[in-house]
């Protein structure tokens, strides 16, 4: 392109900008958007304003503000089972980051930089592309016999592997997106110099592909962290299942403690909404390049 | 490009797809083939052991005998349309106003992640706190305006038309991400030529930004609709299916006969019947995708 024709194209820019910058519309569509963003947020805010309300002002006709740590603290004394519950989703989440990790990235490795037999290579794409459209609770019904069958139901390993099962995929394809933009140089000098395949893998491509690990660790960990399927049908409740259910059974059909409900949903949300402002940028883009391919 | 080094395959490269494999297909196909298995048996539990016998069809006839499968199947076509359709269009909406935005363009995508990143238990938990006719907030803000106020979850509709509005809630930002990243790419030189030609801000939105868009929106469509079949965390501890199974969709009916009725070959029948019901629409979706294509590629040709 000559220097010409870029002199217009910013010509034509600054006009635009320009014009834009005087026109009303403008604010009309920014003041649309705010309200559209505060619907969205707004909720959320509610909830977490609740977590710190007593009782008697939520269920007070009118607004009353009486702000109160005791939501909280409650949720949090050893009576309450919400403590084994963290412990354990934190577990199911570390156990299926590492599996789904390790899995993942040997899978995509062998993808993107490696010959593959043929079926080996349907196996493997067939899966990932068949998985993730199947309805979850279309597989509880297979995945409740085979945790009898194998004496790992209501047990922690139980939801490690189903949630690895689930999350594969996905991880997957985002790894091998990742491999696929490592130039295959790289891959031929280490080979001339000698490494094996094994080696090629552990000390050049595993450190060069990192980012995208990260990405795929971070959708892992959310979705296993939010999981409640799983965790509501394999597990028998209380002290055994993870955070979502235990959130769940909260809600009880006689006498609901709004204020300590608010502040459950609080301590599950406020993680990821700070995870998802400091790594927005590689969730948007895990989600999009996910997504699109 | 392909690397020459490639045909050297070692050990290696074999182990590499067995974790993937013993997972997935050992794993996820064993226990798929058990679900085809109950949903022609019978099963008991006898001393927390599982008693087999064959059934034949006769898990599949009870399900066209069941008013509750079927309208399930209902109700959950009717919800997967509306909600692709309100959070895609919603979704494109906010895709063209946070483009134009230069003030709120880097908070609007990091506030409309919250939505999509929150647990849908969580989800229902926050408009449990809103849509409550006891404490929810809806009610007290239509109260202080001295309007009547509602009682939603407790009505067929309105419980259903509540589920909607929590399903577009959760996932707009998702179908927003998607049609924003293909915004941003799409090229500013035909914008800009379309505004040198005069065209105002609609028309370059509709005959130029909008058929741009659509290899996007159509895949948004896809996905969501997947999504919406696949709901329930939401539902279920938003209104259990009720009231009168008004927002019974088919997970939260196979959740009840298998877990609730014990009615194990049932449930499995049922979960058979919702893979097969899919793979024949997205089938139909990919047949009629391509024949359109070889329809457009032929026109091509001719002129």
């Amino acid at each position: 392109m000559t220097a010409g024709s870029h002199a217009i194209k910013a010509e034509v820019a600054t006009r635009s900008k320009l014009r834009r910058r005087h026109s009303l519309s403008d604010m009309t569509s920014d003041a649309v958007l705010v309200l559209l963003l505060l619907g969205f947020v707004a909720p959320i805010v509610w909830m977490i304003i609740l977590a710190f309300q007593s009782d008697r002002a939520i269920i007070s006709m009118f607004w009353e503000i009486d702000l109160t740590l005791d939501n909280v603290a409650s949720i949090l004394s050893p009576a309450e089972p919400f403590r084994a519950q963290l412990v354990n989703s934190i577990i199911v989440v570390t156990g299926t980051v590492v599996l789904c990790g390790a899995a993942s990235t040997l899978a995509a490795y062998s993808l993107s930089k490696l010959r593959l037999s043929g079926w080996l290579n349907a196996a493997v794409n067939v899966s990932c592309a068949v998985v993730p459209l199947l309805p979850p609770m279309a597989l509880v019904p297979g995945f409740y016999v085979t945790l009898i069958q194998t004496g790992l139901l209501g047990s922690l390993t139980g939801l490690v592997i189903l949630n690895t099962i689930l999350n594969l995929p996905f991880a997957t394809l985002l790894m091998k997106i990742g491999f696929d933009d490592i130039p295959p140089a790289l891959q031929e000098a280490a080979s001339i110099d000698g490494a094996s395949e094994a080696r090629t893998f552990w000390m050049i491509m595993l450190p060069l592909s990192m980012p995208s690990l990260i990405t795929s660790s971070l959708f892992t960990a959310i979705m296993t962290w939010n999981e409640f399927l799983m965790g509501l049908t394999m597990t028998s409740g209380g002290t055994t299942s993870p955070l979502s259910v235990g959130i769940a059974s909260l809600v009880q059909p006689y006498e609901v403690r709004w204020g300590q409900l608010a502040a459950a949903g609080s301590l599950a949300v406020v993680p990821i909404m700070i995870a998802s402002v400091v790594a927005s940028k590689r969730i948007i883009a895990g989600m999009t390049r996910g997504a699109v391919k | 490009m392909k690397s020459l080094f490639r045909q050297r395959s070692g050990v290696f490269s074999k182990i590499t797809t067995v974790p993937f494999l013993l997972l997935v297909i050992g794993v996820g196909g064993y226990s798929w083939a058990q679900v085809i298995v109950m949903a022609f048996s019978r099963l008991r539990i006898e001393a927390g052991q599982f008693v087999w016998s064959p059934a034949g069809f006769d898990n599949f006839r009870d399900i066209l005998a069941n008013d509750v499968a079927l309208y399930s199947v209902a109700v959950t076509t009717i919800f997967v349309i509306a909600t692709v359709w309100l959070s895609v269009l919603l979704g494109l909406l906010l895709a063209l106003l946070v483009q134009r935005s230069k003030r709120f363009n880097r908070l609007a995508q990091v506030v409309l992640l919250w939505p999509a990143m929150v647990a849908p238990v969580v989800v229902s938990l926050i408009w449990l706190l809103i849509l409550s006719p006891n404490i929810g907030v809806l009610n007290k803000l239509l109260d202080t305006f001295m309007l009547p106020t509602q009682d939603w979850l407790g009505m067929e509709v309105g419980a259903i038309v509540a589920i909607v509005i929590v399903d577009v809630w959760h996932w707009t930002p998702v179908a927003f991400l998607m049609l924003y990243t293909a915004l941003c790419a799409v090229d500013e030189e035909a914008v800009e030529a379309a505004r040198c030609d005069g065209a105002n801000e609609w028309q370059v939105i509709r005959y130029v930004k909008i058929p741009m868009l659509m290899p996007a929106i159509l895949g948004t469509i896809f996905i969501r609709a997947v999504m919406g079949v696949k709901a329930f965390d939401e539902m279920y501890l938003l209104t259990a299916g009720g009231p009168n199974n008004a927002t019974t969709l088919v997970s939260l009916h196979i959740r009840d006969v298998f877990f609730d009725q014990l009615n194990y070959g049932y449930g499995s029948a049922f979960s058979v019947l919702i893979v097969l019901l899919m793979s024949l629409i997205i089938a139909l979706v990919l047949t009629v995708r391509t024949l359109r294509h070889s329809r457009f590629f032929m026109r091509e040709v001719q002129e």
